[in-house]
């Protein structure tokens, strides 16, 4: 029993680790970082690559790696990117570490090569070492760990408590404007906060590394633990974090300890484990209503007041139902009607193979439009996409294939099944908040990914299950422009639903919960509403993607797959229906085309590229397509001013005169400070 | 509704039976109190709007006007006390079903809908009411997607008219200045046809012109016979407070100082104190007591 208790206080103890570091940078920069975990193995691949692969010693390696490597990653990302993300919406906060996410994992693979590594090291000399403290076996790697926790706790505590830093973090956490003005340099404070997260997501890798491995899928659990620990601690508190990823690490030896080692069910209810934290958490918190409202209300009112408004949000600037402007229908449908007319065009022009591969091109297009949905319309992050597409798929193909269901009815029904989780979990997660929609919806990824999906009905040894496509389309040409003919269907649909009352209502709750709220929209209701239409298109696509790919494969359905989705989307553009369209076309051709032409080391490039660009969304939250997009509308307008043809001036209807800048672009909100004493409860 | 005469400011005026529902005042906060951590925002306070009527809510920045509000409309949850609507305890109703049951609010610092136009604001105010299914129902109609925008209704755009927005009804509320901004905050009330409007500063910002023809327009919506609205109304510019209420409550700190008709609010010391910061000298009349003009910010 003992022995357990101590094992599993290592482990808890490196979740406590990485939950400190996850919680310091939220609470100093409003910002929780969900490349932790990305960043963790990053770290721990170059102590590898320092110590194993080229015989450095443990402690330069260490030095070098966690020491020197990790805290210049957190100035260098501070410095680059989140100086400048203070004030951004939750939204675009979460999107840019997203990016980040996708980003680094290929970067290292680029940087250190992608050979398959065994075993990793730890920080104790191998063979490792082993005590007998009171007859129970301890490693040294246990020992390290324990000393580091007690050190980060004591030198922690110590900081925040009795120096002139905490004094400074502390007020920071209250008000950087105010900080700002007493003369404090934020900045300065801030950068050495980062320095020291991503120092601790280094030690919580290197020290993770020999326990679960060196592989980023492998640190998915680790993240989601730490999550865990930081939704528990209302992301805030640190001892509570601390506690929590402490008693966690004790909970899963224990059950190791009980349950039969042998037993399937063991690991996964292993697994499983932070994610009922976080679901006793949330219920927790939905039994007592609304004490989380607040948790991402950072800074005081003079913060919020200096919130440049205007760009400080992913969705929202979508021209909408009544206001034709001066640019026109023309202008307004041309663009995205040329697009439809290439993707119509292009199966028709190439050959084989990349017929097929259109196919899943629009396939993607549909699965990405649920985002467009949840993002665009709704406000909100959702990073399960990927699962409630892998239900629909994995439904779609038992229905069709083991009980003989015509294909179409499969794949709409596999998108009900989706529709209902997409309601429970954003009904869960809503009402607590943007970060809370990112994190949940996450958790809830990884989650059916290790306990649903890996089920043998659908691994099938490996094999997944196959898929049928309908007897009228079964060629790749027919089920091409099936497959777009449903993506029409859906942006049609999504078209129609921002012009409507919905529409109207969605708007106002992206633009003001509070002012939504008095006019009587019920925000939860419309924001879990999108959310079960976002699951069922998710999952329609993914049934048509199974089709596509003839088979159910449960492993393409993996959540950080999904998160590299969500990056190409949101490169492209998350507000259009047209950039979820080149968003499926570019993520299908842009690999096949690589694969056809350029060396296989490129490979890593374009994860790398997409993260980049969903990073770039701080700068940028329409996206490049809507760039482009706006350059081109700009130069119809430019052609129409200058020769108003009759018909140009038709159609460009009621819209209000030049004096007002109209069109898709979000001109700066006035200066207006927002209204800090409507906490809404 | 019950015939209830815009002068009628004392719902519990002596010789009306209990039961009669004109005594009851259709909004009501009975003893509220909020904290912000240490500080007491507001305590024990209570207050009450009379059918049709217009009362007023006046103290010095930071006195918890907004606060007041914020628990009004349940955006805000008290610490402890009740606050009912046309008798009903609404403490634990959510500001959405308040809306539902009649209330409706403007913000100090206007929060506009920057994707939708004016125009907009008021149809999906009006539908909310109105047409409540249409959230859910209208974006599986077609007719969204082809119908025409000019049918709707004649009320929204008659209450554009009203406050002569019919200018900008098609504009994209983002590009609008802050006087017209509150103009359409207004306008988002009215639209649901509510009994009682909370008003957080309607005038500021607002040029001389806007601002009187907007005290018309609050005059001649009370004084509508076909539909009873009252009026909540926080006012930095306390002679237009003065001059339209019937009734009106200062706030100093948190503490609800004085009650009454403007008559006797401009003669009462503790007023006077509040907002002077000082004991008034007795010889002065009410009528040039200065009270300092802060504006919004
Ligand atoms: N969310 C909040 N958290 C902490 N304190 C708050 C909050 N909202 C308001 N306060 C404080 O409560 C007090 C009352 O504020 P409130 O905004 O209600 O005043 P007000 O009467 O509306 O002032 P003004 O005339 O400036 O609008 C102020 O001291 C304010 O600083
Ligand atoms: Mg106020």
């Amino acid at each position: 029993m003992l022995q357990y208790v101590i094992a599993g206080l290592a482990l808890g103890g490196i979740y406590a680790i990485a939950s400190a570091g996850l919680v310091i940078t939220y609470v100093s920069s409003g910002i929780l970082n969900f490349a932790f975990g990305a960043l963790a193995y990053f770290v721990a691949r170059f102590y590898y690559f320092l110590h194993t692969q080229h015989g450095w010693g443990i402690l330069p390696s260490a030095v070098v790696a966690i020491g020197l490597c990790a805290p210049a990653i957190g100035i260098v990302l501070y410095g680059i990117l989140f100086r400048f993300m203070r004030l951004s919406s939750p939204l675009i906060k979460v999107v840019a570490t997203v990016g980040l996410l996708v980003a680094v994992p290929s970067l290292a693979t680029l940087i250190f090569g992608n050979q398959a590594i065994q075993a990793a090291p730890g920080l104790a000399p191998e063979p490792v070492r082993v005590f007998h403290v009171i007859g129970v076996p301890v490693t040294l790697d246990q020992v390290i760990v324990y000393c580091c926790v007690v050190a980060t706790v004591i030198i922690g505590a110590a900081v925040l408590r009795y120096t002139d830093v905490g004094l400074k973090v502390r007020a920071m956490v209250d008000s950087p404007a105010m900080t700002g003005l007493s003369g404090t340099n934020p900045g300065a404070v801030s950068v050495g906060v980062w320095a020291v997260s991503i120092f601790f997501a280094g030690l919580a890798g290197v020290l993770a590394a020999p326990t679960i491995g060196l592989d980023p899928i492998n640190f998915t659990i680790l993240v989601a633990a730490a999550f865990a620990a930081v939704i528990a601690a209302k992301l805030r508190s640190l001892p509570i974090a601390v506690s929590v990823g402490l008693l966690m690490g004790i909970v899963t030896s224990l059950i190791q300890r009980y349950l039969p080692s042998d037993s399937n069910w063991t690991t996964e209810i292993v697994d499983a484990i932070p994610f009922m934290v976080i679901a006793v958490v949330l219920l927790y918190n939905l039994v007592r209503r609304g004490s989380f409202g607040d948790a991402e209300r950072v800074g005081g009112p003079l913060d919020r007041a200096i919130v440049p408004q205007g760009e400080s949000r992913l969705a929202g600037s979508t021209a909408s139902a009544l206001d034709a402007g001066s640019i026109g229908l023309l202008g307004r449908y041309a663009g995205p009607a040329l697009l439809m007319v290439v993707a119509t065009v292009l199966p028709l022009i190439v050959q084989g193979f990349w017929v097929g591969l259109f196919a899943q091109a629009f396939a993607y297009g549909i699965i990405f439009l649920s985002w467009t949905l949840v993002v665009g319309e709704g406000g909100m992050l959702w990073l399960c996409q990927i699962t409630f597409a892998g239900v629909g798929a994995l439904t779609a193909s038992q229905l069709a294939v083991n009980h003989g269901w015509p294909v179409l009815a499969a794949i709409v029904v596999g998108g009900l099944v989706a529709l209902p989780m997409g309601l429970i979990v954003g009904f869960l997660s809503i009402r607590l908040g943007d970060l809370y929609v990112a994190l949940v919806t996450l958790t809830f990824g990884l989650l059916m990914e290790n306990l649903v999906f890996t089920q043998n009905i659908f691994v099938n040894q490996g094999l997944g299950v196959n898929m049928n496509r309908p007897t009228f389309a079964g060629s790749d040409l027919a089920f091409t422009y099936l497959s777009l003919a449903a993506f029409a269907v859906v942006a049609l649909f999504i078209v129609n639903l921002r012009r409507s009352t919905t529409g109207l209502a969605l708007n106002a709750v992206r633009w003001s919960e509070p002012a939504a709220k008095t006019t009587g929209i019920s925000v939860v209701q419309m924001k879990v509403l999108v959310a079960g239409l976002a699951a069922l298109v998710a999952g329609i696509g993914g049934g048509f993607l199974a089709a596509a790919q003839t088979s159910a494969q449960p492993g393409n359905f993996a959540t950080f797959a999904g998160i590299v989705w969500l990056a190409v989307l949101v490169t492209v553009g998350v507000r259009s229906n047209v950039a979820a369209l080149v968003a499926g076309i570019a993520f299908v051709m842009m690999p096949s085309l690589a694969q056809a032409y350029l060396p296989t080391w490129t490979a890593n490039i374009p994860p790398v590229l997409f993260g980049l660009g969903a990073i770039g969304v701080a700068k940028f939250p329409d996206g490049t397509l809507a760039q482009q997009g706006q350059a081109f509308r700009r130069f119809l307008q430019s052609r129409i001013d200058r020769r108003p043809a009759p018909l140009a001036v038709a159609m460009a209807g009621d819209g209000p005169t030049g004096t007002i800048p109209t069109g898709p672009s979000t001109p700066p909100a006035p200066p207006s400070p927002r209204v800090t004493q409507d906490v809404s409860p | 509704m019950t015939p209830t005469s815009p002068e009628t400011v004392s719902p519990t005026a002596p010789g009306r039976p209990t039961g009669d529902v004109a005594g009851v005042p259709v909004l009501a906060a009975r003893e509220v109190s909020v904290r912000f951590g240490g500080l007491r925002a507001l305590s024990d306070v209570s207050i009450e709007v009379a059918p049709a009527s217009i009362v007023g809510l006046v103290g010095p920045n930071g006195a918890g006007k907004t606060t007041l509000f914020g628990v009004l409309s349940g955006l805000l949850r008290p610490s402890s006390g009740r606050v009912s609507l046309r008798g009903e305890d609404v403490t634990e109703a959510s500001p959405q079903l308040r809306a539902r049951k009649g209330l409706a609010r403007t913000f100090q610092q206007p929060e506009l809908f920057m994707g939708l136009t004016v125009r907009e604001h008021l149809v999906l105010a009006h539908r909310v009411r109105f047409a409540r299914r249409r959230l859910l129902t209208d974006m599986f109609n077609p007719r969204a997607l082809f119908g025409s925008k000019a049918s709707e209704d004649e009320r929204v755009d008659a209450l554009l008219e009203l406050l002569d927005l019919t200018r900008v009804a098609h504009a994209p509320v983002a590009a609008l200045p802050l006087g017209t901004s509150r103009l359409v905050e207004v306008g988002r009330a009215l639209a649901g046809q509510p009994d009682v409007i909370l008003l957080d500063e309607p005038l500021s910002g607002l040029d001389l012109r806007a601002s009187e023809n907007l005290t018309e327009v609050f005059r001649r919506v009370v004084a509508n016979p076909d539909h009873q609205v009252s009026l909540l109304m926080v006012e930095h510019d306390v002679a237009a407070v003065l001059a339209l209420s019937s009734t009106i409550f200062v706030l100093d700190f948190g503490e609800l100082i004085a009650q009454g008709t403007p008559e006797h609010i401009r003669n009462d010391p503790a007023v006077r104190a509040a907002y002077l910061g000082e004991e008034p000298p007795v010889s002065r009349t009410g009528t040039d007591l200065a009270f300092n003009g802060t504006d919004a910010s």
